[in-house]
């Protein structure tokens, strides 16, 4: 019994671990969109801002790659979702011995590596292209289309196995009533399999757009000269990195989490729409009266938004929107100076600290002055986190400080570099003295 | 042939039956056949100027692959030591990331098929969920904050004391096998579930009234039951990260290379798009000879995965 214990508390601690492990880093991420530092971080904390949400909207790259990403999207929800219809139903269609060959030629796409299929689109219809002659803006060689057709490839067949679990509860019986009863073919699909299938067109829909929206490795090949959102922030996250991708980050999240939220509840009313149906069935054969569930049709046809519980759940996360909008602008700038102020009080007291230093080091010539002032920027960098706070006002002063101790070394062949900065003056001034 | 061909058209009717036979055709051949066999075709012809192909010099070769094994003419070495060294990390780094999530997902996936009950299982699987609809740039961007040198795990260490200067996690790949792990959960996870989850309770409950200890109970008993949706796990997170290009490119140390950055490099920068399709070519035949060789060894069939 003892042991048993151990062991839940061993799988409470493995499973609490994991879940650290799958939300810590979203967590850490959305939190560095809210701190005033240039760098994405934590610690230290500056100030709670949403000034980066801003700096976010205003990236002209971002919002472009944004819409490639939304029209993409719309394109291979509209390509991918009637392919997987189509292969799940051929599926059924297939003679048993075809079955398995068939199966594993649709289903490989996806075990195939995204690259692979991103550079086989490419090249295939750049082959095509020449082949009939066709010009360079043509949509051979258009990356749009190209991304749409590479990406549509795989995603039609996620689509398809969602078609595959829906249509394996498809009771055939009631194919063979329609047809029985006097339906063609036709209409027995457009009015018995298609209804039955609505579900799973939307949820094939829904996970082939995110499949497509957050698609990177076929995108980046057949994408050419164009750009998505991905593309664009795989190159920002590569080449230097501010926190406005936390933001991104952030409203994605909040994006995700405001969605799922819905899909649960919506999931809880269908629950107790179905109970109550079968609830309110039960009593009717009991009272021997046939009838339909008009109550239950009503409560499950009822749109998201007329929902109460959806309702509360928006109008919470728009005041939390609001109140972190408001927080994060109000007293911004005070909060700026203040930790501004912060930085110059221990930059200058590092300096001082080093002149000290210097001191009691004993009388410096002045080629050692200039090798400490050469190190002097280093520390000066790690201090400000060195070009990356560029902007930051507590900066300028760091530079100064530095320039004015790098100038000694600097003077003979490069002094005329800084010939515009307000620190050169004194900067002279202050080596002039040293020497 | 015929016979069928009319069978088909009179069960569906016309119109569908164009409508399936057109839009499965244009998937099976024009995106999928048609597209691999173009760039295995590629892969065997040399790099020339759109004007010279079709010419007299476009011939077939097999300097691409060649060039893999045994580099340029120039190269001093027996081999190409830096894309054989890269090709063979890969594959073991995936290998590992692999083993990793398969140690991670198996608790888990027991666990909610059958352990959690209700409302709590459905919330997990919902949380299971939610980090996977966030991009996956994204995702490695948030790798890369933490385990910077300047990260959250950085100043944890330090503070705690258990060391005095930042590690380079980044340099030393930590933070990649990290993110890579974390971007196939999922595809670990739901395998592992619907395998597991359609054990009978009464098989676990019979093993411990025999008194089997847990680990046993695993061993021979749950694991082999689950053995298709383990293989097909696995297939799919091997696959995908000795293919995965954007967690490399984003956490990859500065001296490690991924073997998909090499193709990248040779369509990119290097502007010799049939040598990277010979190279993408090996990448896809090998990972594929290797799941059938681990298919073959714990005697699983291709027609169980991806159910």
């Amino acid at each position: 019994m003892k042991s048993d214990n151990f062991l839940k508390l061993w799988v409470g601690l493995f499973v609490l671990a994991f879940f650290a492990y799958l939300f810590g880093p979203l967590i850490l991420m959305s939190v560095t969109a809210f701190n005033s530092s240039a760098f994405p971080r934590v610690a230290p904390w500056e100030c709670f801002s949403v000034e980066w949400f801003n700096v976010l909207v205003q990236d002209d790259k971002l919002m472009h790659g944004l819409r490639n990403s939304l029209i993409i999207g719309a394109g291979v929800v509209l390509i991918a979702v009637p392919i997987g219809l189509a292969g799940a139903l051929m599926l059924t269609q297939v003679s048993a011995r075809v079955r398995p060959i068939y199966y594993t030629i649709v289903i490989s796409p996806i075990l195939v590596p995204g690259v692979v299929l991103g550079i086989s689109t490419l090249i295939f219809w750049d082959r095509l292209g020449s082949m009939f002659g066709a010009e360079y803006d043509s949509f051979f060689y258009d990356g749009i289309f190209l991304t749409i057709i590479g990406q549509s490839t795989f995603i039609a067949a996620y689509a398809m196995l969602v078609f595959i679990s829906r249509l394996q509860r498809f009771d055939p019986a009631l194919e063979e009533a329609a047809l029985d009863l006097g339906a063609t073919h036709v209409q027995t699909f457009r009015k018995v399999l298609l209804p039955f299938l609505k579900p799973a067109v939307g949820s094939a829909a829904v996970l082939a757009f995110l499949a497509s929206f957050e698609n990177y490795n076929t995108t980046v090949f057949t994408i050419v000269s164009e750009s998505t959102l991905t593309t664009v922030l795989a190159s920002k996250v590569r080449y230097g990195i501010n926190p406005s991708i936390s933001a991104l980050a952030v409203i994605i999240v909040a994006l995700t989490l405001l969605g799922a939220v819905i899909y649960e509840i919506m999931q809880r009313r269908e629950l107790a729409a179905e109970k109550a149906a079968a609830k309110v069935a039960a009593d009717a054969e009991t009272a021997g009266v046939a009838t339909t569930t008009p109550v239950a049709t009503r409560a499950s046809k009822a749109g998201a938004f007329a929902d109460p519980a959806v309702f509360i759940v928006l109008l919470v996360f728009a005041a939390g929107l609001g109140t972190v909008y408001f927080a994060g602008t109000y007293g911004l700038e005070e909060c700026k100076v203040r930790v501004a102020e912060q930085k110059r009080a221990l930059t200058k007291k590092r300096v001082k600290e080093r002149q000290t230093l210097e001191m009691f080091k004993g009388a410096a010539p002045s080629e050692d002055t200039g090798a400490a002032g050469g190190g002097q920027p280093k520390i000066e960098a790690k201090g400000t986190e060195g070009y990356r706070g560029i902007f930051d006002p507590g900066n300028l002063e760091g530079q100064v400080e530095s320039e004015k101790n790098g100038k000694v070394e600097a003077k003979g062949t490069e002094g005329y570099r800084g010939i515009f900065d307000p620190g050169n003056l004194e900067g002279q001034v202050d080596s002039s003295e040293q020497q | 042939m015929i016979q069928y061909f009319q069978d088909f058209f009179h069960r569906h009717g016309t119109a569908l039956s164009i409508f399936l036979l057109v839009t499965v055709g244009f998937w099976i051949f024009l995106m999928i056949v048609l597209p691999q066999a173009f760039m295995l075709d590629f892969s065997f012809r040399f790099n020339l100027p759109p004007a010279k192909v079709g010419g007299p010099e476009d011939v077939y070769t097999l300097s691409n692959y060649k060039f893999m094994v045994y580099g340029s003419a120039g190269n001093p070495d027996s081999f190409n030591v830096i894309d054989v060294t890269v090709f063979f990390r890969t594959i073991l780094a995936a290998i590992f990331v692999t083993v990793f999530d398969l140690a991670l997902c198996y608790p888990i996936a027991f666990y909610l098929a059958q352990v959690a009950h209700g409302g709590w299982a459905r919330l997990m699987v919902l949380s299971l969920i939610v980090p996977f609809w966030v991009n996956e740039i994204l995702r490695a961007f948030a790798f890369r904050i933490m385990f910077g040198s300047n990260g959250v795990i950085n100043s944890f260490l330090i503070t705690v004391g258990i060391v005095d200067e930042p590690i380079d996690l980044i340099g030393a790949n930590i933070a990649l096998y990290a993110g890579l792990g974390y971007a196939f959960i999922l595809l670990m996870i739901f395998p592992l579930y619907n395998a597991i989850e359609s054990l009978d309770k009464n098989q676990i409950e019979a093993a411990r009234d025999l008194g089997s200890p847990w680990w046993r109970i695993h061993w021979r008993v749950v694991m082999p039951f689950a053995k298709p949706g383990i293989t097909s796990g696995c297939t799919m997170v091997f696959m995908l990260s000795a293919g995965a290009l954007a967690a490399p490119q984003i956490l990859g140390g500065p001296s490690s290379l991924w073997f998909t950055q090499i193709i990248y490099q040779w369509f990119n920068t290097g502007g010799n798009w049939p040598r990277g399709s010979a190279y993408a070519i090996i990448l896809l035949v090998s990972c594929i000879v290797l799941v059938l060789l681990m298919m073959r060894l714990f005697k699983v069939r291709l027609g169980e995965i991806g159910r």
